[in-house]
Formats: structure tokens, C-alpha cells, sequence
């Protein structure tokens, strides 16, 4: 972890060094005919890390378009923050000598020189050995790495486009500097899960203009970690509807047993989540356990859904939320229950509830990652992030709100910061060709 | 609640479920019979993958439906270890018969079912010279169509997967359907399961060329991963002209023929950039691989095989069989007036919920209501005689067979029959 930038000299010292000058991120290469060159500042590079999935689709190619694409850029400079036992930091760099390690940030943005050298940064710090607080988050420095390369864009008096992986930082406040930063500087910034371009079972996405009265997102794992997924999953689906994102009112976050009793409560009015809601997110699920042995694939009732998830370590957790609009959220991780990722919503007027499953091929490809790259791609080649980032910073600050909510003993909590608005883009950005 | 199956447990218990399920009584009267013919029901075999959906449900369109008809009768050809015929018999009140007659006739002298599922895949049947498993779909088939002679009365039959692995007994079967009239379907659930990314091509395309990548065991696999291919091309202009030839090469000789231009390796690419299960240095690190173009598949692929389709009307379309290199279907097609080259995975979600065979319920229980079946037996047909003509092809040398028994034309259906909602 870089040690020169501690959080207290952040964004406010940083800005105050030099007056704010820069205008828009430069895209220099686009508009030459030189390949554009990448930068990425990562915390780890081993077998299954994010950074490995994402770094080695810009060395190797990836399928796509019916074909295996090379990205028109080159990934020429990286940070790596830590080298574990197991990482492929090494050989990569022998199989692809154009890509150079260097021991700080400043030195893979500038390749070494004194001044900001490539057109595009990606900051991958997913995975890692990285401190846990109390509350169950990890404190991945994407907020010190994002600081780091702020100071290079400052110093060099120009910006290029960013791309964060994941949520912004596990900290609000230092989030919410990372977005006005980008803001302030000019540079395009963009960040998430790729679970939002993910393919989708069936392949459809939220009309656009719609009128939602209540949303369900159902997928596994655990807080800090998975819930940022299953948020961005349903934000990538509600910002669609009518008047664009309003931001989020209040959450409440369950965990353990009385996650139970808001299920079987079977409604929100009475302080769950619709059933009819969740019993579709079942019902798009590929992987849900089978409740009877000898039977591969049945229907579980609510009895069957508590002994499934309680045969497992996990507890489940239910994130309930409501935006400014009136807008009612829910996301379930329901590790034992199932494995994928699902989505299910009451449009108003609507008799058929609207439903998909985010699919997340098997871990071995991971090929959900080929269309996140593709979208990071699109935004070095043109200069426009492909999504909107607020999107993120609002499942940034979901995720920290939730995480907040069960740390305080699963109290409903008021989010005043969350009224974040945005427009989503016109077009669908998630992968159907 | 007193839900059906909260019902026939009650009627288990007083000993008279079997009884009424087949009888014509009361509310029954409106829901159709059917009668289930499998070589073995246990856990994770076609006749539990399938049979349960009609007992439990199954999740169709974001809900989970039970189907309008009710199993009511059942014959095992084989009872191997873990057989649950009887356990489910006892649970939704059906009865196992030991003859397919009494199956379908429901212990009566008259048929006294409304369809006739034929699920003859797994169990224990001896293999001949060219590999194929000698299931007895033609002989069971047989028996049914006895019963409808017999009583007059014929009724919707599917069949799982090929019909017969012999092409002749396999024309006699829908040659018997077309005689006394009945709706038949037939086939695997490839067609029919989720495709990514979601893709038909037009009706009527002028398609240059097509290839399918498959995996898996001959003569499962290769079947699925050639009724998958064949379900696209169908869809070209003119519709199914019927195989002027078959050819099935192995080992090097199916690189060699990959470089003299016998199939696109560009397809290839095409094909492999689908695939969400490649193998080799992927499994090592999770990197992503070109295999189309690194030099690595003759290393990966032991066992090559290349299953070469000339169509009467010219189209070639070539079916590579790479155990090793991938574990996936996919499909890559280049179609005139379209840039680009059009490709597809045929997804197999896993076990244990094998979701596609969802998909195929869903057709079977179409065919069921509405008398039709959703895409033409022929298509099948077809796909069972070039599997066999393809295996004779391979124990006779790998020498090209002329196929005039396979001059068999056909029309596809408008409608897309795959999940996709």
C-alpha cells in the first residue's frame, strides 16, 4: 500500500496544491493514430483475482463479436500492490515484455518519467490481503490508489479516463471524494461489477420510462463483498425507470434468523419482500437447491428455504431500501439456497412481473468479465464513460449503509447522503450479441 | 391448503390413488393421462429429469407452472439400483405396470391415456461395432403402436433423443406416426434450451457454411451436438433438402483437413469465442485462450473427430467433436447478407436442476394440449440417420458414405421453439 498519501491529505490538499486547470479527460491517443496505452494499479495479480480476469483479457484477448478480440490498446505499465506466494505477476510479465512493473503508481502512470504517460488507468484492488474492520469490510485502498493517481493527473496538469472496479471505497466519505475528484479534475470515470453487462436469461432489460412499485434481487455471498453485486444488479435495472434515479430514502438490513421472519411475512408492508417477487428470482435461478433428496429441481416452500440456507455457514442477508420516489428495494443473499444471480419487478400497472437472471458464466473463464472489459475498452476509445458512474457511487454508498444498518443492530436507518441523481444511459449496455 | 399433492397423499394412504388416477371420474375428466414408457427412473436419469417436471412443476417464464395432466401410469424396462419408480408411484399416485399394453391401457382393455412420453436413454443395454447403444426405443415404440392398432385410437407419442440408432427401424417409427395419424415429437433438449447470446437465424438464409463444436461420448453426445447443429441449418432457404453424404474423420487427419479448407477455422473462432468452459491453460490459471489460433487444441484434443454433412442442396456443415478442448456446445454459421458471422452456445445449465430439460417439457406438454407438435419428427429423423451413417462411416474407415436412405426433406417451423422468455 502506498504510504506517502495518507486519507487526511486527500482530494482538499491535493486541489489546493495547484489551481484546478485541467479541463476534460485528453485524449491524445484517440485522436492520433498511436495505440492508446493503458496503465492498471492493482492489488494483487494471482489465479482468480479480479485483477488477473481483467488484466489478462487486455494481454490475451477475449471472445467477442463472434470472434477472439484483441483490445486496440496496449496494457504497457502496472502497479502491483502485493505479491502473494501464488501470483502471476512474474510470468506474466515474461510472456509479455510490453508490459512493465513498477514499484509506485506515480511511476507506472508516468512508465518512470516525470510526467502522466499513458491514456487510460484501471485500478483493480479486489483480492489481497487487506485488513478487516469491525463491521465486516475490507479495507481495500482503492480510495489511496485513486488519491495516487489523482496526484499524477495534478502534477501533470492532464487527465486521462479511469475505470474502478467494484465499488469505490469501502468508506463513504472518501467514495464520495473519489466522484467529485473525478468531477472537479474533469477526467471520465467509471466503476462497478460486471454482473450489470452480464448476459441475461431471458436477454431483456427494463423498459425504459416505466413506473416500478417494488424490486427484488436475489444472489449469494456475503456482505462488503456480494452485496455491492446484487445492488448494482438492481440499479443497472431501477435507474431505467421513469424520471431516471432519485436516490435512496432509507435502508434496513437484516441478517440471520430475522431474515427468516421477513420472509415469511411474504409482503414489505409487513416488513419483508413480495413473495410473488421472490418466488420468480427462484424461479430463474439455474442452481437452486433441491429441498427433497431424489428430486433435482423443486419448488422450495418457506420451511424448505430455512433448513437449506441453515445447513450452510452463511448467514443470509436481506438489504431493504427505499428510494426517494418511493421506489421499494430488496436484495437477498442466500448463500445454500442458490448460486446465481437474479432480479425480479412489479411494474405498475403490469399483471407479469418482470424477470431475468444476471448469468454468470463458471468460474474457470469467468466470461462475465469480457463484457466489462469491453465497456472499460469503449471508454479509452472514446473517451465517454459507457455507464454512469453515480450508478456506482450509489451501490458504494448502499453497501457501506447496509453494512452500517447491521452494525447497529439491524436498525433502519435514514440515508440524507444517498439522494444521488442521474440519468441512465438510452441504450442497454449489457451483453446480448 | 388441499393442493394436489397433499391430495393423493391422502389417498395413498387409504390405498385408492392408483385407482382413481386412472379412472375418468370427477374433475380428473378435464386434465389429459399420460402414460410414461422409460428404460430407467432414478436419480439424474432423462426419465427423472423429465417425468418429475410433470409431477412437481417446473419454472417456465419467471413462474413456476404445473402442468394440466397427470402421470398415471408407468413402465420401468429396468429397475437398476436407485430406482425410484416405485417411490414415486407411491407418492403422486400412479402405477408402475409390468407391460407397456397395461401401461397404456392402465390395467383396462382400452388405451386409457392421452399421451405416451418414450424416455429410452440410460440403463443397462449392450453396445454394437459402431459404438451405439442398443436402446430399445424402436421396440418399445413398436409396442405402443400396437396397443393404438389394436384399440383404435391413437395418441400424442414424444420420444426422447434419436429415435432408433438403426436409420431403417427409425423411418418405420415415423412412418407409423404418419399411418395412424398421431402427433409425434422427438429429440434432444438442446434445440430447445437457452442460447447465448440469444440468436435464431432468419428463416430462409442463404447459409455458405456451418460448424458445431461438441463434447461428450459417442453415441450420446455427438447426437445432441449434431440435432443442435441441425435445428440452425434446417432454417435456410428451402428448408432441409435431406444428406447427400456423411464422412466421419479422426485424429490428424481432422487438423489436416482443417487446413485444406474442409472446415473454416474461422468459424472455429467463431464458435470458441462462445465457449464459457475452455480447457488446457485455462484451467492452470483462468487465462483466456485463442484456441482457434495458439496451436493448442491438437495438443489438448487426443481424439479429434470431424463429422462432415453434405446436404443435398449443397450446404456442408461439419460437426467437430473436441473432448479436451472445451467442455461446451457451440455453433458458428456464416450466413449471406450478414457481416458478420453468426454464432451461439447452446447453454446447459447444471446439474442438478439441468434447467434445459425445463425447456423441452415445456414442448412436450404443447404437443400434449394442442394436438401439434412444435417442430417437425423429421428433423430427428434426420439426425438419427446421420449419426448412424456417420458411425458406419467410422468403422468402415472413415470412408465417405453416399446416403440416399437420407433423402429426406422437410420444412422448419416458422416459430422459434427455444427458451428465450
Amino acid at each position: 500500500m502506498p504510504k506517502d498519501l495518507s486519507p487526511e491529505i486527500g482530494r482538499k490538499t491535493l486541489l489546493a496544491s495547484a489551481p484546478l486547470t485541467l479541463t476534460g479527460g485528453n485524449f491524445q491517443a484517440s485522436q492520433s493514430r498511436r495505440r492508446p496505452r493503458i496503465a492498471a494499479v492493482v492489488s494483487e495479480y494471482r489465479r482468480y483475482s479480479h485483477a488477473q480476469h481483467i488484466l489478462d483479457r487486455f494481454l490475451w484477448g477475449y471472445g467477442w463479436g463472434n470472434q477472439h478480440h484483441h483490445p486496440a490498446m496496449d496494457l504497457v505499465s502496472v502497479y502491483v500492490d502485493q505479491t502473494p506466494k501464488n501470483t502471476l505477476i512474474h510470468d506474466r510479465l515474461r510472456r509479455f515484455p510490453s508490459m512493465k512493473k513498477y514499484s509506485t503508481i506515480a511511476e507506472a502512470l508516468t512508465l518512470g518519467g516525470n510526467k502522466l504517460a499513458v491514456d487510460g488507468v484501471i485500478l483493480i484492488a479486489e483480492h489481497g490481503n487487506y485488513p478487516r474492520n469491525k463491521k465486516g469490510q475490507t479495507l481495500y485502498p482503492r480510495y489511496e490508489f485513486f488519491m495516487e493517481i489523482a496526484k499524477v493527473f495534478q502534477e501533470s496538469k492532464r487527465t486521462v479516463p479511469v475505470f474502478n472496479d467494484k465499488h469505490l471505497s469501502w468508506k463513504w466519505e472518501w467514495a464520495k471524494e473519489m466522484y467529485d475528484t473525478s468531477k472537479e479534475m474533469g477526467f471520465p470515470f467509471m466503476a462497478g461489477s460486471s454482473v450489470v453487462v452480464a448476459n441475461r436469461l431471458p436477454s431483456i432489460d427494463m423498459p425504459m420510462g416505466v413506473e416500478i412499485e417494488e424490486v427484488l434481487g436475489l444472489a449469494v455471498g456475503g456482505i462488503d463483498g456480494y452485496d455491492i453485486h446484487a445492488l448494482e444488479a438492481v440499479q443497472c435495472m431501477v435507474e431505467r425507470r421513469r424520471g431516471g434515479e432519485t436516490g435512496v430514502a432509507n435502508i434496513h438490513a437484516l441478517r440471520g434468523p430475522s431474515v427468516f421472519e421477513a420472509m415469511k411475512s411474504g409482503s414489505w408492508d409487513k416488513g419483508g419482500w413480495s413473495n410473488e417477487l421472490f418466488q420468480a428470482c427462484l424461479c430463474r435461478s439455474h442452481t437452486l437447491a433441491p429441498s427433497r433428496e431424489g428430486f433435482n429441481h423443486i419448488l422450495p416452500k418457506f420451511d424448505d428455504i430455512i433448513k437449506l440456507i441453515n445447513d450452510n455457514d452463511n448467514e443470509p442477508v436481506a438489504y431493504r431500501y427505499e428510494f426517494l420516489d418511493g421506489l421499494k428495494a430488496t436484495i437477498l443473499l442466500m448463500e445454500g439456497l442458490v448460486g446465481d444471480f437474479t432480479f425480479a419487478a412489479r411494474l405498475k400497472g403490469e399483471k407479469q412481473v418482470l424477470s431475468t437472471q444476471f448469468f454468470l458464466p463458471p468460474r474457470e473463464d469467468c466470461n462475465f468479465f469480457n463484457p466489462q472489459n469491453n465497456a472499460v475498452e469503449q471508454m479509452f476509445l472514446t473517451g465517454k464513460p459507457t455507464y454512469p458512474v453515480e450508478r456506482t457511487l450509489l451501490t458504494t454508498g448502499l453497501t457501506a449503509a447496509g453494512v452500517e444498518s447491521i452494525w447497529q443492530g439491524q436498525k433502519k436507518m435514514d440515508t440524507p447522503h444517498l439522494k444521488i441523481n442521474y440519468q441512465p444511459t438510452t441504450e442497454s449496455t449489457f451483453r446480448r450479441s | 391448503m388441499l393442493n394436489r399433492r397433499t391430495f393423493l397423499e391422502m389417498m395413498v394412504v387409504t390405498g385408492i390413488a392408483a385407482q382413481l388416477a386412472c379412472s375418468d371420474k370427477n374433475d380428473s375428466k378435464k386434465r389429459k393421462k399420460i402414460a410414461i414408457i422409460a428404460s430407467i427412473w432414478r436419480y439424474q436419469s432423462h426419465a427423472q429429469h423429465i417425468g418429475d417436471r410433470f409431477l412437481v412443476g417446473y419454472p417456465s417464464q419467471g413462474k413456476w407452472h404445473l402442468p394440466n395432466m397427470d402421470v398415471v401410469s408407468l413402465y420401468v424396462d429396468q429397475k437398476p439400483e436407485g430406482d425410484q419408480s416405485e417411490a414415486r408411484s407411491k407418492e403422486f399416485g400412479f402405477q408402475v405396470y409390468p407391460t407397456v399394453q397395461e401401461a397404456l391401457r392402465c390395467g383396462t382393455n382400452q388405451i386409457a391415456v392421452d399421451a405416451v412420453l418414450l424416455i429410452i436413454e440410460h440403463g443397462d443395454y449392450p453396445r454394437n461395432n459402431k459404438g451405439q447403444v442398443l436402446y430399445p426405443r424402436y421396440e418399445l415404440f413398436q409396442k405402443v403402436v400396437e396397443v393404438f392398432e389394436q384399440d383404435g385410437r391413437s395418441v400424442p407419442v414424444f420420444n426422447d433423443k434419436h429415435l432408433s440408432y438403426e436409420t431403417s427401424k427409425a423411418k418405420k417409427m415415423v412412418k407409423a406416426s404418419k399411418q395412424l395419424q398421431f402427433p409425434m415429437l422427438a429429440g434432444s433438449s438442446l434445440p430447445v434450451t437457452w442460447r447465448i447470446p440469444s440468436i435464431e437465424l432468419p428463416l430462409d438464409s442463404v447459409i455458405d457454411e456451418a460448424l458445431m463444436v461438441g463434447v461428450g461420448s459417442s453415441d450420446a453426445s455427438d447426437y445432441h451436438a449434431l440435432e443442435a447443429l441441425q435445428c440452425m441449418v434446417e432454417r435456410r432457404k428451402g428448408g432441409e433438402s435431406g444428406i447427400k453424404s456423411v464422412q466421419l474423420i479422426q485424429g490428424d487427419a481432422v487438423w489436416r483437413a482443417g487446413k485444406e479448407g474442409r472446415w473454416s477455422k474461422k468459424l472455429l473462432e467463431a464458435a470458441l469465442s462462445r465457449s464459457n468452459k475452455l480447457l488446457g491453460d485455462t484451467l492452470i490459471d483462468a487465462r483466456p485462450q485463442d484456441l482457434a489460433n495458439n496451436g493448442q487444441l491438437p495438443i489438448l484434443v487426443k481424439e479429434p473427430a470431424a463429422y462432415f454433412i453434405e446436404h443435398i442442396d449443397g450446404l456442408k456443415s461439419t460437426l467437430l467433436m473436441l473432448n479436451g478442448a472445451v467442455q461446451d456446445y457451440t455453433f458458428a454459421a456464416r450466413v449471406q447478407g450478414m457481416a458478420e458471422t453468426q454464432s451461439t452456445l447452446f447453454q446447459l445449465p447444471p446439474r442438478p436442476n439441468v434447467a434445459y430439460s425445463a425447456c423441452l417439457v415445456e414442448k412436450i406438454e404443447e404437443m400434449i394440449e394442442t394436438g401439434k407438435a412444435p417442430y417437425p419428427v423429421e428433423r430427428t429423423l434426420i439426425v438419427s440417420g446421420i449419426l448412424d451413417h456417420c458411425l458406419e462411416s467410422k468403422i468402415r474407415k472413415n470412408k465417405k458414405l453416399e446416403t440416399p436412405e437420407l433423402k429426406i426433406s422437410y420444412q422448419p417451423p416458422k416459430e422459434s421453439h427455444f427458451c428465450r422468455m
